[in-house]
């Protein structure tokens, strides 16, 4: 894979990444326009105290962490692909935390959540990373 | 990381690479020790000593709070589960009782949509055994402050006199024998059905009757949207 086809990926990724957690940080907000629709886990996820750290939705810091990541992939100095990559890493192990807690201590799962933690998050870190690999 | 290639002049080296990355590890593990210290609450469930609505004084009957005469009906479908009823009936609610059941201008039904799982069946029971005695909104009220997690199994016999004690004039020796009951059990197994048939897919789903007319949906999230609603249909 080149390394243009390498960063555009990572830039689609992102921004899938983005929209996740957009849909999410205005799903916490509006929580009582929140719906439970059958199928279940409704919003037991966005609930649970473990959706605020410090009085911040984590929707809201993946939302930022995601355009950071975002603007980095734009930017592509060396040091900008380092540090994508690093919060990339460091959003893959948050969202095996994450992961961890909604199968193991909410006992729910949020699909959207599910989403970001399982495919977005680990996609990312892995595109990342490739792409320090790459002349 | 292992596999890094040499480093250019242009690139970070591969020992900056690991450094970073084990930089940004300790940092991850760091914030996520932060965010268990830091989480919004805490573990303990908080169960409400005082009712969060006062409803003594309005007339009840079976599954209808409020005045017989009133023309608008308010129809909640709920489930005991799920979070968005309790948002609702610690948001909304109380400003349904105050400014429109209280003083006769809205009556309020009660339908049970039990979707979630055991735990709502059960809870389902005791809400229309509660209303076999005229007391299924101060229980449902009371049920929804504390609600357990999703199918954790917190719908407890133990939780459940908890919770009735504290409501005056509730039998609740004769409440617990008519949750068990074949007509509840058959009201209850039918529910599901009968939401499904209204057109419901989910709760808190809220429905306006103006007198014999076909009920209309109303999406609300806010006070202010429940008030235009039923402003609305006082009007109309």
């Amino acid at each position: 894979m080149s390394d243009r086809a390498l960063r555009l990926a990572a830039a689609i990724v992102a921004l899938a990444g983005i929209a996740v957690a957009a849909y999410l940080s205005w799903a916490h907000y509006a929580d009582s326009a929140v719906v439970c629709i059958a199928g279940g886990g409704c919003e037991t996820v966005q609930e649970s105290d473990y959706a605020v750290i410090a009085g911040i939705p984590v929707a809201v810091l993946g939302l930022i962490a995601y355009t950071a990541i975002l603007a980095l992939i734009a930017w592509d100095v060396p040091i900008a692909r380092l540090s994508a990559a690093m919060g990339a890493f460091m959003g893959l192990i948050f969202g095996a935390y994450f992961l961890a807690l909604q199968l193991f201590v909410i006992d729910a799962i949020c699909i959207w959540c599910l989403v970001n933690d399982a495919l977005i998050a680990p996609a990312l870190a892995v595109l990342t990373a490739l792409r320090l690999r790459s002349s | 990381m292992a596999a890094m290639k040499p480093s250019s002049s242009t690139r970070p080296s591969g020992r900056t690479v690991v450094l970073a990355f084990a930089g940004a590890a300790a940092a991850a593990v760091a914030l996520v020790v932060v965010a268990l210290l830091f989480r919004s609450n805490g573990d303990a469930p908080p169960p409400s000593p005082t009712p969060g609505v006062e409803l003594a004084g309005i007339p009840q009957d079976d599954r209808v709070l409020g005045k017989p005469a009133a023309k608008v009906t308010l129809i909640e479908y709920a489930d005991a589960q799920c979070p968005a009823c309790r948002v609702y009936s610690e948001n909304l609610f109380p400003t349904v009782v105050d400014e429109y059941v209280r003083p006769g201008k809205v009556k309020n039904e009660f339908h049970g949509f039990p979707f979630l799982g055991p735990d709502s069946v059960k809870a389902l029971r005791f809400i229309y055994a509660a209303g076999l005695q005229d007391k299924l909104w101060q229980f449902q009220e009371a049920l929804f402050r504390n609600q357990g997690g999703e199918n954790e199994g917190w719908v407890t016999d133990d939780l459940l006199r908890e919770i009735t004690s504290e409501i005056p004039g509730l039998d609740v020796d004769e409440l617990f024998v008519d949750a068990e009951s074949d007509e509840i059990a058959a009201d209850v197994d039918a529910a599901p059905g009968e939401a499904q048939a209204a057109g419901i897919s989910g709760t808190p789903s809220l429905l306006i009757k103006i007198g014999d007319a076909e009920p209309y949906y109303v999406q609300v999230s806010s006070v202010e949207e429940i008030r235009a609603a039923l402003d609305d249909a006082l009007e109309g």
